[in-house]
C-alpha cells in the first residue's frame, strides 16, 4: 500500500467521474493533434510539390485554379494556350528553364499528363522497371496508378475525355506503358505521363466542331497550332518572381501565376476554418480542467474525515498534496494519451475511405514536433484543476474535522 | 511514560480550558470522565499533538512533544500514538485489509501483511479482509477501526468516546478487547467519554 496505489484506487472506484474528465481531455487533445497532424500532412506535401517551380503559366482565370490544376492536378484547367504565344515568353533571359503540360483526358480518374522528360526529373522520379517514353503514346506510370489498375510493362489501355472515370472513350489510340516509376510521395504518383504529341494526337483525329472538350481542345478549335495546358517556369533570380508575372498578366492574354503566393494565400483562407476549430478544442480542453477540478474538489469533501483520518496516522501535508495532485495529474496524463491515439485512429479511418484522391492523408504515427505542446498544456490543466483542492488538502484542519462528528 | 503538567487551552479569551495533569506508566491504563462541553476532544487533540497547548507541556518516553515541529511530530504520531474516534473513520476505497497497511505505510513501519491479517482474526473480522469500510456493522466498523488503530503497535492508544454509539453488549466487547490488546504490546491506554458504563471497569480514573 502507497500513496500512488492508493490515488490509483481513488481514480477508478469513481468510474463516471473519471471517465468524464478523461474524455473531455481526450478529446480536446484529439482534436488539436488530429488537425497539427492534417495540417502538417497537407503543408508538407503542398510545399513538396512545389519544389522547382516558381511560377506557372496558362489561360486567364482564376490564379489559384491555375495552380491547383497545374501543380496539385485536383482543379480543372482554365484553358489552353498556343505553343506560339508561350515560345515568345519563353525567350526571356530571366527564365532558366520550362516545362509545357497538356492534359484533359484520364484513365480510370488518374490524369494523363503530356509533357517533356524534364517533368519526372523535377520530382526526382526513379524508375521502378522501364524506361521513359521514346516515342508518342508510350506512357509512364507513377506507383498509385499502378496499384489501382494493375498496369504493368507493356499494358494498353485508352484514354477517356475529362477527369472523371466513366467519360467519353478516346478508342481510337491506345496508350502503351513502357515505364512504372516508385514511390516518390509527390503528385507524380497519381499521374500517367507521355509526351505532348501523344495527347494531341489523340484529340486531333476528331473534326467534329460540336464535341467540346474542356482543357486541351487545340484539335477542336480554329487555330490548328499546338496548345498546351500550362507552362512551369523556373527563375534564374527571385528577381523574376517580381517583375516577370506582372509583365505577363498586363501584356500578354496569358495568366502567370506564383504557386508560392497562391499557396499562402490558400493556407490561409483555411486557416480561419482551422484555426476556430482549434478554438473549440482548446474550450474543450478547458472544459476538462474544470471537470478535474469539480470531481476532485467533490470528493475531496467526501474524503475530508479520510484525509484527516491519514493525517492521524501518520501521513505528512505532503504526502496528501501528492495524492491529490496524481489524482488530478493522472487523469490528465491518461487524458493526453487518449487523445493522441484518438487522433491517429480517426486519421487511420480516414485513410480508409480516401484513397487515391489526393493522398494527402498518409498516417503519420509517430508523434510532430507540434503536438508536444500537448504536454505541458495537458500537464498544465491538470495542475490548474487540482491547484485549490492541493491548498485544500494542505490546509486541512485535523482537529475541527475530527472533532465535528 | 506519558507525563502532562498544567495544561490549559482556550478557543477564545471567555473560556479556558485548564486540564489535570496527568502521569502514566507504560502498561498502565486511565479514564478520563466528563460531560459535554469541558473539553474532552481538546485534551485528547493535544495529547496527540494535533493542538498546541498554551501553557503546559506533553511529554512522551523523554520527547517534548512541544519540540517536535509539525511535520516531526505527525511523525511521532503516526509511529507512537493510536487514536480511535466515536465515529470510525477508514479510508473508503480500500477494504478492511488495505486500510490496514496504509496504517502501517503512514507510520512508516512495516507492511507486514500477515500481522494484519492476525490482528483481524484475533477481533473476530477475519472474514471480512477483503469488504470495504461501508459493508461492515458498526460494531464491526469500530473494531475495524481499533485494529488500524493497533496494528502499528502503538506505545499509546487513545481514545475519544469509542463506546458511545455502541449498545451495552458490543460496549464491553470494545473495552475488552482494547484493555487486551494494550496489554498484549504493553501500551498505555487513555479512554476519553461520558459513557458512565465505563466507570467499573478501570481502576484509573480522572474526573474533567
Amino acid at each position: 500500500m502507497n500513496i500512488n496505489r492508493l490515488s490509483w484506487l481513488n481514480l477508478i472506484s469513481n468510474p463516471f467521474n473519471t471517465m468524464l474528465s478523461l474524455l473531455l481531455m481526450g478529446f480536446g487533445i484529439g482534436i488539436i493533434s488530429l488537425l497539427l497532424l492534417l495540417n502538417n500532412s497537407v503543408e508538407e506535401k503542398l510545399q513538396r510539390n512545389l519544389k522547382g517551380i516558381d511560377m506557372v503559366i496558362g489561360a486567364k482565370g482564376s490564379p489559384l485554379q491555375l495552380i491547383l490544376s497545374s501543380i496539385y492536378h485536383i482543379d480543372n484547367p482554365t484553358g489552353n494556350i498556343s505553343i506560339n504565344e508561350v515560345n515568345k515568353i519563353k525567350s526571356n533571359p530571366m527564365i532558366s528553364s520550362t516545362i509545357p503540360l497538356s492534359f484533359g483526358d484520364s484513365f480510370k480518374g488518374f490524369r494523363i499528363v503530356g509533357t517533356t522528360h524534364q517533368y519526372p526529373k523535377l520530382f526526382q522520379a526513379n524508375f521502378k522497371s522501364g524506361k521513359l517514353w521514346s516515342k508518342s503514346m508510350e506512357v509512364v506510370v507513377g506507383s498509385d496508378v499502378v496499384e489501382a489498375c494493375q498496369l504493368k510493362i507493356g499494358s494498353t489501355f485508352y484514354s477517356s475525355h475529362g477527369f472523371i472515370d466513366g467519360g467519353e472513350v478516346h478508342s481510337e489510340f491506345a496508350y502503351n506503358v513502357v515505364g512504372i516509376l516508385s514511390k516518390s510521395n509527390t503528385i507524380i504518383d497519381q499521374l500517367i505521363l507521355s509526351n505532348s504529341e501523344s495527347i494531341s494526337k489523340v484529340h486531333n483525329h476528331k473534326s467534329d466542331p460540336s464535341h467540346e472538350h474542356e482543357g486541351v481542345e487545340g484539335s477542336c478549335s480554329d487555330d490548328h497550332s499546338e496548345m498546351i495546358t500550362a507552362l512551369l517556369v523556373k527563375f534564374r533570380s527571385p528577381i523574376g518572381l517580381i517583375k516577370f508575372p506582372r509583365q505577363v498578366n498586363e501584356t500578354t492574354n496569358l495568366q502567370a501565376a506564383v504557386p508560392a503566393f497562391e499557396i499562402n494565400r490558400l493556407i490561409n483562407l483555411l486557416g480561419v476554418g482551422i484555426q476556430s476549430i482549434n478554438m473549440i478544442a482548446f474550450i474543450i480542453i478547458i472544459v476538462s480542467g474544470l471537470s478535474i477540478f469539480i470531481s476532485l474538489y467533490n470528493s475531496l469533501r467526501r474524503r475530508r474525515y479520510e484525509l484527516a483520518l491519514m493525517r492521524v496516522h501518520g501521513a505528512t501535508r505532503f504526502q496528501l498534496v501528492r495524492l491529490v495532485f496524481q489524482e488530478g495529474m493522472l487523469i490528465s496524463i491518461f487524458g493526453l494519451v487518449f487523445g493522441i491515439l484518438f487522433s491517429r485512429i480517426i486519421l487511420y479511418l480516414v485513410s480508409l475511405f480516401i484513397h487515391h484522391n489526393y493522398s494527402f492523408y498518409s498516417i503519420q504515427l509517430s508523434l510532430i514536433k507540434e503536438e508536444l505542446w500537448l504536454f505541458p498544456i495537458a500537464l498544465f490543466v491538470g495542475f490548474i484543476a487540482s491547484l485549490i483542492p492541493i491548498i485544500q488538502a494542505y490546509r486541512i484542519n485535523i482537529p475541527k474535522i475530527l472533532s465535528n462528528v | 511514560m506519558l507525563k502532562t503538567e498544567s495544561l490549559s487551552f482556550s478557543y477564545d479569551t471567555s473560556h479556558v480550558f485548564d486540564f489535570p495533569d496527568i502521569h502514566l506508566n507504560q502498561g498502565e491504563d486511565l479514564l478520563i470522565l466528563g460531560d459535554s462541553g469541558v473539553g474532552k476532544t481538546t485534551l485528547i487533540q493535544i495529547l496527540s499533538g494535533l493542538l498546541r497547548p498554551q501553557t503546559g507541556f506533553v511529554e512522551m518516553n523523554g520527547t517534548s512533544l512541544q519540540d517536535l515541529s509539525s511535520k516531526s511530530l505527525d511523525q511521532f504520531r503516526g509511529s507512537h500514538i493510536g487514536m480511535i474516534f466515536q465515529q470510525s473513520h477508514f479510508v473508503r476505497n480500500l477494504n478492511i485489509l488495505d486500510n490496514l497497511l496504509l496504517s502501517l505505510y503512514l507510520s512508516n513501519k512495516k507492511q507486514d501483511k500477515k500481522r494484519a491479517i492476525h490482528l483481524l482474526q484475533e477481533i473476530g473480522l477475519a472474514n471480512k479482509l477483503n469488504n470495504m469500510p461501508d459493508e461492515l456493522s458498526q460494531g464491526e466498523q469500530q473494531r475495524a477501526a481499533i485494529a488500524t488503530a493497533l496494528i502499528k503497535a502503538p506505545n499509546l492508544i487513545l481514545a475519544d468516546e469509542p463506546t458511545s454509539s455502541l449498545d451495552d453488549k458490543n460496549c464491553k466487547k470494545i473495552i475488552t478487547l482494547l484493555k487486551d490488546q494494550a496489554a498484549l504490546t504493553n501500551s498505555k491506554l487513555i479512554i476519553i467519554t461520558h459513557d458512565q458504563r465505563l466507570k467499573d471497569q478501570f481502576k484509573n480514573s480522572v474526573v474533567l
